[in-house]
């Protein structure tokens, strides 16, 4: 195996098991060996972080071990992300993420972010306990188009309903589409408080967004044409 | 037969003797229509044992539910040993803690003796509730003291989640040592509880499920203190865990069992047909209850609805029917007075009335 080949395996490793020292020293060794940061992301920790999905899928996984590859591939990240070009960052399409206010547990959105990120995402973390008109400001300035919210609580399933209602208001409903996701949050919740899509876990999360950027191409496409079309007349 | 006894003879290994299925619920009940009618609100019903009391009464009051149950929040314990809650007073929200103060047990408030703790925060509120439910209802309905486990208190309410569970692997040490430690105290709650007159003890440990937690790290951590705590406490219990319980490669629901409780109940994640089969194969009879989703069933769904739900549970094979989780507040009252009376109507004679018969005309055939 090739020096540089080598190293992204041991990228790879590090994150599938959890090892948080590891995978930073790795980075450390693909930086110094002239591997490109996007390459170390994108066909080591990625692609680690695919492994931990399936692992997820197939029950091996569960939260802890989920915890543990999340961190290490943070670790990572830390050394890489700050090397990238910009305008390989900024190519990224935008996903606002956090827990909703009333709520300070944040272990599920966490995960989340991790497997967003190894996905290609570039996600905006808020935090947790985060108003609703908070999501939206942010939203607004990044000019994101995706909201996703996460709660563990039955309690502060109300507050997914406030940001909704206010992207009601201020007319974004459509133009931001939102994912809710974490322990108490269901599909009939989504349909109730008129959100676009639910994600039971974090591997099918990353799969609704996916569709959800999609759907914003398409419609972005679609607008495009319809004001070409108008000009030509 | 009255509510009490029906649960008790269940509980107590006498199913023979009742008329038919239990129909209550396992963990919190409270609903907005009993705040209403009993002028009992949240955050004042957590603190006033007054209101407390005719909190938990009204649910029978209202639909027949039959039992009553306080706290009517999970972070009870948590708040004795330091955890610094949140009541949004003015408002109806669940307790929620304000910030993580632990990392370890000795970040927590831990009083020398057990016998302090149940003098903190507002587990004496509980106690008195409890005292005045027995005087008033006693031997006729059961009142039941919920004590909400050592890893499902401090991984909620204590020390930050993702911390904690990371320690699962990084420092098993540290979690066998929380459990250990709190044990002797949360089981000196279960002990007040019952002093005061609780007739059940139900302990919950949630966050102990599969949608948490590996079935190996079941066995690992949960099954052995579990047990332990159990141990030191009086029968009747019940344990209640939440969400998906059923795994192929290392059996969750017989260590549940093991646990020594006299019965679990279980959420709809945990298929019941399943469960029941395997606590037969395990321990033939074993009481389990659940398993109707109480926020999109008995909450969310038509009356048609409940009544099939119910029906389908009892035939799956549950001993007792209960809401899989605490009954979701806004429910309205004539759906948990469906729910109620389908138990009545469709667990009367009780499945193990029936089994005997078969079980009868089976073993005759067989010679």
């Amino acid at each position: 195996m090739a020096e540089k080949e080598k190293i992204l395996d041991r990228l790879r490793q590090a994150v599938i098991l959890g090892e948080t020292e590891e995978c930073a020293k790795a980075a450390q060794d693909a930086i110094d060996a002239g591997i490109e940061p996007l390459k170390a992301i994108t066909e080591g920790l990625a692609k680690g972080m695919e492994v931990v999905g399936e692992k997820f899928e197939n029950k091996e996984y569960f939260l802890p071990e989920m915890l543990l590859s999340s961190e290490a591939m943070y670790a990572s990240l830390d050394l890489l992300l700050p090397l990238l070009k910009t305008d390989e960052a900024e190519t990224k399409e935008k996903i606002i993420l956090g827990t909703v206010e009333g709520d300070i547990h944040d272990i599920g959105k966490n995960i989340v972010k991790a497997m967003l990120i190894a996905a290609g995402f570039q996600v905006i973390d808020l935090g947790k306990d985060v108003p609703a008109s908070k999501f939206i400001e942010k939203a607004s300035e990044e000019k994101a188009g995706i909201i996703a919210m996460s709660t563990m609580m039955t309690p502060s399933l109300m507050s997914m309903k406030d940001v909704e209602d206010q992207l009601e208001k201020k007319g974004l409903k459509g133009k931001v589409k939102t994912i809710i996701g974490g322990g108490t949050a269901t599909e009939q919740w989504k349909s109730r408080i008129g959100s676009d899509a639910y994600g039971k876990d974090s591997v099918e999360a990353v799969n609704k967004v996916k569709t959800l950027v999609e759907e914003i191409k398409a419609a972005v496409k679609l607008i495009e044409k319809r004001r070409k079309k108008k000009r030509k007349k | 037969m009255n509510p009490y006894e029906r649960l008790m003879a269940v509980l107590e290994g006498r199913k023979e003797d009742t008329d038919r299925l239990p129909v209550w619920c396992s963990t919190r009940t409270s609903t907005l229509d009993g705040m209403k009618k009993f002028e009992a609100f949240w955050p004042e019903a957590h603190k006033d044992p007054k209101k407390m009391a005719r909190l938990a009464a009204s649910v029978y009051e209202l639909t027949g539910n039959e039992n009553m149950s306080v706290p009517f929040d999970m972070a009870l314990e948590a708040e004795a040993l330091g955890a610094p809650c949140e009541y949004f007073e003015g408002k109806i929200k669940w307790i929620s803690v304000k910030k993580f103060i632990a990392t370890d047990i000795y970040e927590m408030d831990i009083p020398e003796h057990p016998s302090e703790f149940v003098e903190r925060g507002r587990i004496p509120v509980c106690v008195e509730a409890i005292k005045t439910l027995k005087k008033k209802y006693g031997g006729k309905v059961p009142v039941i003291g919920i004590v909400n486990c050592p890893l499902t208190s401090v991984s909620s309410y204590l020390i930050e989640p993702v911390e904690f569970h990371k320690n699962l692997i990084r420092d098993p040490e540290r979690i066998h040592r929380i459990y250990k430690t709190l044990n002797p105290y949360y089981a000196a709650v279960a002990n007040a509880f019952k002093e005061a007159g609780a007739d059940v003890i139900v302990f919950t440990e949630e966050g102990a499920s599969l949608n948490n937690i590996s079935p190996k790290h079941f066995h690992e951590f949960v099954k052995p203190h579990l047990t332990e705590l159990i141990s030191m406490t009086k029968p009747p219990r019940v344990l209640h865990i939440c969400g998906s319980l059923i795994s192929k490669e290392l059996e969750v629901i017989t260590s549940m069992i093991d646990c020594g409780a006299e019965a679990i109940t279980i959420e709809k994640k945990t298929s019941m047909s399943e469960a029941r089969k395997i606590a037969d194969e395990h321990r033939p009879g074993y009481v389990i209850g659940g398993n109707i989703d109480p926020y999109n069933v008995i909450h969310g769904s038509s009356i048609e609805v409940i009544r099939d739900r119910v029906k389908r549970v009892i035939e799956e094979g549950t001993d007792m029917v209960c809401p899989g989780c605490d009954y979701w507040i806004e429910t309205p009252t004539e759906h948990i007075r469906a729910f109620v009376n389908a138990a009545v109507e469709y667990g009367t004679p009780p499945r193990w009335k029936k089994i005997k018969t078969n079980l009868r005309s089976s073993t005759r055939s067989n010679l």
